[in-house]
């Protein structure tokens, strides 16, 4: 087992984000974690990335618990996060961006810069090497982020929404780097609220809802759970009727 | 590395200055800002690798200055050894000092943290200003009469200019060399995104703390060096807040982050506030306050980025004028 999360718990203050959520990813494998806004998967994201404390529970990171270790050391570990927003170092470019990531395991300069290069050329950013990360829109910043993280030599890649905001052809375009990423033997853990998104990729979904996880198993048989839609539909369904009661 | 102009222009330049002004009539005064120059270049350099590079803007390091200056005189009035012997145990006393700021004041991010490094400035100037053994708000005085050339007193400033020549040199040099390590693309990491930084596994709080205790150790020889050249100081000209206020206003003039940054904006600020200086004689030095507060409003409303940031807008604008013009004609 790869990641071993048993009943993650994390509350702010009196609220109860994240209840006794359990997850166990196997080396290899694709998992989905959808549900509605709110839902808590953002913040099981974030426990496990290190980025959270939990409250509760307990997390395993291929032998060792990590549970209350600080994020640069589940990075250490081989974990590997993006950012729902991204999070990439505007002024330096984009090669100097992914040369951080590069430099946890390459200490040297031309060591860093030569595994740069190769991640670059993985995810397609090799022409816009020397500009400043500012001036890639959205899609680019979310493929940059991808690099940059790859460049850390992650066992497990976390994608936090990596492709939310993206337009259809660039949600394809970025569907291929994950898979060829997958191909390259990461795992991969991947938030995501568009379920098609999910249903190409995933091939395991845990399913979200007011802070628990209420269902778990293959995307096809996860999608016609019917806690699962009223999941999703009771939240159009009540939104729905908030949107007639004005007048 | 390739060689580019500008710099070597620009050494070269600092480096014949004392030839060029002995010409003029008032020598002595241009090699001595010349001196002065020099040496608020090399405090806002020291002041740069973690308040620019970094971005940790401290506003408390006339701390780490403070002990540069106060060290090598205590040891000469203690044990009448040179104050230039004093000058590792004035580093010594500044990385301490660093540690002890650092650790618990770089939870705290942006503001937050240069205020509190304003209060520890504030708190250490005052006890200094009380303690007898430090001269208290008197102060302290170097050797009256040099005793062989350790003691490093001379009549002209052109010594001192190259002596501070030579250490800006240094300076510039470790900060060159880090700009190109792993622990450089660490620290402008830091500044661009903490949490980023953090989720690709950089030590976030060790980096900082070592570029602080580096940083210091730098800002004390300048320390060291004001004290010696000048051969007096008193708790306002070592640990004043203006001291502090000086070496960030110099590197964001010129450019925070930037390896010439900080020497550009020495050279732009010290003529400057030498000239107003002159002109207004001792009114003057009300003058200094409301230069830096129009630099700081200038640079908070129009350019971030200091000069250097200016000046290559300006050449990529000139630049892609003429390529176009060029295209144009062909």
């Amino acid at each position: 087992m790869l990641l071993e999360a048993q009943s993650v718990s994390r509350a702010f203050g009196g609220f109860l984000a994240l209840s006794e959520a359990t997850l166990d990813v196997e080396p290899g494998e694709i998992v989905g974690l959808i549900g509605p806004n709110g839902a808590g998967k953002s913040t099981f994201f974030n426990c496990v990335a290190g980025d959270l404390a939990p409250t509760g529970g307990k997390i395993v990171f291929d032998g060792v618990d990590v549970t209350k270790a600080p994020a640069e050391e589940h990075a250490r570990l081989g974990i590997g996060r993006t950012f729902q927003v991204p999070a990439t170092f505007e002024d330096m470019t984009i090669l100097e961006n992914v040369m951080v990531g590069a430099f946890l395991r390459h200490h040297r300069t031309r060591d860093a810069q030569a595994k740069a290069m190769e991640v670059l050329h993985l995810t397609g950013l090799e022409a816009q090497a020397q500009q400043r990360a500012r001036s890639l829109g959205t899609p680019g910043r979310k493929r940059l982020e991808i690099a940059r993280v790859m460049a850390t030599e992650p066992k497990l890649l976390l994608l936090d929404e990596a492709l939310a905001g993206l337009t259809p052809s660039e949600v394809q375009r970025a569907i291929e780097l994950v898979r060829r990423i997958h191909a390259t033997g990461v795992t991969i853990v991947i938030v995501e609220h568009i379920m098609e998104v999910i249903l190409t990729l995933a091939e395991r979904v845990l399913v979200f809802n007011q802070g628990r996880t209420i269902a778990q198993g293959i995307p096809q048989h996860v999608v016609s759970d019917p806690k699962v839609i009223e999941a999703y539909l009771g939240h159009h369904h009540r939104r729905r009727r908030a949107r007639k009661a004005e007048p | 590395m390739k060689a580019r102009p500008g710099p070597i222009a620009l050494w070269a330049l600092l480096i014949l200055f004392p030839l060029l002004v002995s010409l003029s009539d008032s020598a002595p005064f241009f090699e001595d800002v010349g001196a002065t120059l020099i040496l608020a270049a090399i405090g806002a350099s020291a002041w740069n690798i973690v308040g620019g590079y970094a971005g940790q803007v401290s506003v408390g390091h006339a701390i780490f200055f403070g002990a540069g200056a106060y060290v090598p005189l205590l040891v000469f009035s203690l044990w009448e050894v040179p104050p230039l012997a004093g000058v590792p145990l004035a580093m010594l006393v500044a990385i301490l000092f660093a540690v002890a700021i650092g650790l618990p004041s770089f939870r705290l991010t942006g503001h937050y943290f240069s205020m509190a490094t304003i209060a520890v400035a504030e708190l250490v100037r005052l006890v200094v200003s009380n303690w007898e053994l430090l001269g208290a708000a008197i102060g302290m005085q170097g050797p009256a009469t040099p005793r062989g050339w350790w003691d490093l007193i001379f009549r002209s400033s052109v010594p001192y200019y190259y002596i501070f020549l030579g250490v800006l040199a240094c300076v510039i040099a470790i900060t060159w060399a880090l700009e190109r390590s792993r622990f450089g693309y660490y620290l402008r990491a830091i500044r661009a995104g903490e949490r980023a930084a953090r989720s690709l596994g950089v030590p976030v709080l060790r980096t900082k703390l070592i570029a602080f205790m580096l940083s210091a150790a730098l800002t004390a020889v300048a320390g060291a060096l004001y004290s010696i050249k000048i051969g007096f100081v008193n708790p306002e000209s070592g640990i004043g807040i203006l001291v502090s206020v000086q070496m960030v206003i110099i590197a964001a003039l010129g450019g925070a982050g930037t390896l010439y940054g900080p020497l550009i904006g020495a050279l732009v600020l010290i003529p400057l506030q030498s000239a107003t200086n002159t002109l207004f004689g001792g009114g003057g030095s009300g003058l200094t306050f409301i230069i830096y507060g129009g630099i700081i409003l200038l640079l908070a409303r129009f350019e971030p980025g200091g000069l250097i940031e200016l000046w290559q807008r300006l050449r990529a604008m000139v630049l892609g004028r003429f390529s176009r013009g060029a295209v144009d004609a062909a």
